[in-house]
């Protein structure tokens, strides 16, 4: 369980890691633009402003050549112009072609990462943990089923998966209202949050393997301890000795595991989106799918800037989990090395 | 227990865990919603046509039998047809993997020739520049979406210096060794196929470049700190002798494993890359037929992917069990 000793290491080894220091800033700064992203952006992130699309991000300019079609006498002709855009401060990372604001965009995509990461994670540790426990504890004919399925499960790629799995079930998704504009504090955002379920039910679907196999590994080492011995012993019930003993024991490498996790499912969300397999249009990696036909026609930042967005968030949770993983691994030392 | 008793029992274990892969495949047409049908039928396909496919498709027989006839025709090497294209799924598939195979070799090639210097650069010279620069390098590595960097290097090297191709795969790898000996130009040939696979193998070798070389580097630390490495220190062995001859091969070992079980992660990343780089490997097919509903190519190449998973584990642990002796026991 998290001991005095645990929270000891923690302090100790995040002081003298400045990496650790930038991992938390970054994603504590990325919950709090995702939960208060109606008050961080500065427009209704799905608005479209058509006479305002494709505006460079401030600093840049943007010489472009733009065609339209006009009616001369009575004919539509495509006309080609060369036109400087200049970027607008009102839009401080630009506007996509359909003249929404980018910024705003990022900041509503962080809502739907965060999102899928968290609840997906949660959702592979709640199959995978208890699975695994049992499997380790009981050893036998469960365990041997367990590590044969769990082997077929890694034979499949988590994207291929996914893929296969999002494309023949579709791609539902649930609105959910945010509380922050139905109080009326940000009424020009909008009134609700679309969460990907599908893509959450997936992600955890495919990911709850890795906690199965971690839960099993520590089931089994722990099941031959004294204490556990000493409460089976005395008569408590095998779930009872799991819940109360194994369960608390186990949990240092789950958690460590957990935070890794969240940042494979955000980047595999996003993957999903960017093929089109998503059931939420505010998402980076549909955001980096949309900006990919404008890359040959000088449009780079509607591509570019979700991509950072992904790689910071991603780069956050990964400096964390390094921390969590230096700080608590002298506790699970001895039952053989970090991999 | 005997290397050749261990071979034998592992290849077996392997061949249950493509048997449950093929379960699987199969078995995934029946959670879904909607028929196989759909696919094929017109709209407004009467009741008697949609009974014709039915029984042309096999897909009135009871579930077991289905079940057998797929097995049976699979041993076979026959997959079925397109439901779509109209052709054998095999040649299908088998005509789309060498590319994929082709484009998953040369990012490992990139990954491992960059990560096992760098790692091993990183550990031997910890907390200097190279090994802070290593560490970032890594650190982004691991974290950046491989297909967005492939956008970003066609943004880069293709739209801005337009030294690369961004589409298709115009030259293959047998085209420039057919040049070797043919009447082709080779340098020629060799230019024009890395125009076209350099920037999909940086996009898809970069999280494994990163990846190596963070285990690497912890790996080579941790063999440092033994103590048969400060003994050979103290007998006065040469440092490159010790790092390079002892400690890295003592490193390499769990990193080949890792890297095995990183396979499925190599084939996941080449279906994006190639979506991204119109790359006409297994996985834009995978993408297609999931997109068309065409079963039998989904279920063929799903087949592939997964038998191609633990084939090349059941070859590290071969390789693993050979340089190791102690497995074999365990």
């Amino acid at each position: 369980m998290v001991s005095a000793r645990v929270i000891r290491n923690l302090k100790k080894e995040f002081r003298n890691s400045a990496l650790a220091k930038i991992g938390l800033v970054l994603v504590i700064s990325i919950i709090l633009v995702a939960t208060f992203a109606p008050f961080v952006a500065t427009h209704d992130p799905t608005a479209q402003q058509l006479d305002q699309s494709q505006l460079p991000p401030v600093g840049f300019s943007e010489t472009a050549e733009r065609t339209s079609s006009q009616m001369v006498d009575g004919e539509i002709q495509t006309v080609t112009e060369t036109v400087e855009i200049e970027p607008d401060p009102d839009h401080v990372f630009g506007t996509d072609s359909l003249g929404r604001d980018m910024f705003s965009r990022i900041v509503y995509g962080a809502r739907t990462s965060l999102a899928v990461g968290v609840l997906g994670t949660l959702l592979a540790a709640a199959v995978g943990v208890p699975v695994g426990l049992l499997a380790g504890y009981h050893r036998g004919t469960v365990d041997d089923a367990l590590m044969r399925v769990a082997d077929v499960s890694l034979a499949f790629p988590s994207l291929v998966l996914a893929v296969a799995l999002i494309g023949l079930w579709g791609r539902a998704a649930v609105d959910i209202p945010d509380p922050f504009v139905v109080a009326g504090l940000a009424p020009e955002m909008p009134e609700s949050f679309v969460l990907p379920i599908t893509v959450v039910i997936v992600v955890g679907l495919v990911n709850w393997v890795w906690f199965a196999r971690v839960a099993r590994g520590e089931a089994l080492s722990l099941r031959g301890q004294e204490y556990v011995k000493a409460s089976r012993a005395l008569g408590a019930s095998d779930n009872a000795i799991i819940l109360r003993h194994v369960l608390p024991n186990a949990i240092t490498p789950i958690i460590v595991l957990g935070t890794v996790q969240v940042a494979a499912i955000i980047l595999l969300e996003s993957s999903l989106s960017f093929l089109g397999f998503s059931g939420t249009t505010l998402s980076w990696g549909f955001d980096i799918a949309q900006g990919r036909d404008y890359v040959s026609s000088g449009q780079w930042w509607i591509s570019s800037i979700p991509g950072f967005a992904i790689m910071l968030s991603v780069i956050g949770i990964n400096l964390l989990g390094d921390w969590l993983r230096d700080a608590l691994d002298p506790g699970i030392e001895g039952e053989g090395g970090a991999a | 227990m005997s290397f050749g008793r261990f071979v034998l029992k592992r290849s077996l274990q392997g061949l249950g865990v493509v048997w449950g892969v093929v379960t699987v495949v199969f078995a995934l047409r029946f959670v879904t919603p909607g028929s196989p049908i759909n696919a094929v039928a017109p709209l407004d396909a009467s009741p008697e046509t949609r009974q014709a496919i039915a029984t042309e498709l096999g897909l009135d027989q009871p579930l077991y039998i289905q079940y057998g006839q797929y097995l049976f025709k699979l041993l076979q090497g026959d997959m079925g047809f397109s439901y779509i294209r109209g052709q054998e799924v095999v040649g299908l598939v088998f005509g789309r993997l060498p590319a994929t195979v082709e484009l998953a070799l040369a990012a490992s090639i990139v990954a491992i020739a960059l990560s096992i210097p760098l790692g091993v650069l990183s550990a031997t010279r910890r907390n200097e520049p190279i090994d802070y620069g290593a560490t970032l390098l890594s650190l982004g590595g691991i974290s950046t979406p491989n297909f967005w960097l492939g956008i970003m290097l066609i943004l880069v090297f293709a739209v801005e210096f337009n030294v690369f191709n961004t589409s298709g795969r115009g030259v293959d790898v047998g085209d420039v060794a057919l040049s070797l000996v043919g009447s082709e130009p080779f340098f020629g040939t060799l230019l024009a196929w890395l125009a076209y696979i350099t920037l999909p193998a940086i996009a898809l070798g970069t999280y494994f470049m990163a990846l190596i070389t963070r285990l690497t580097r912890s790996g080579m630390l941790d063999e440092l700190s033994k103590g048969y490495v400060q003994a050979a220190r103290a007998k006065g062995l040469p440092q490159t002798l010790i790092r390079y001859k002892h400690a890295l091969r003592n490193t390499l070992i769990p990193v080949i494993t890792v890297l095995g079980l990183q396979l499925g992660t190599l084939i996941g990343g080449a279906v994006i890359t190639e979506a991204v780089f119109s790359w006409p490997g297994l996985g834009t097919l995978v993408i297609e037929s999931i997109n068309r509903r065409d079963w039998p190519v989904l279920q063929g190449s799903l087949i592939v992917i997964g038998t191609s998973f633990v084939l090349v584990n059941v070859l590290v642990d071969t390789v693993y069990a050979y340089l190791d002796p102690q497995v074999v026991n365990d």
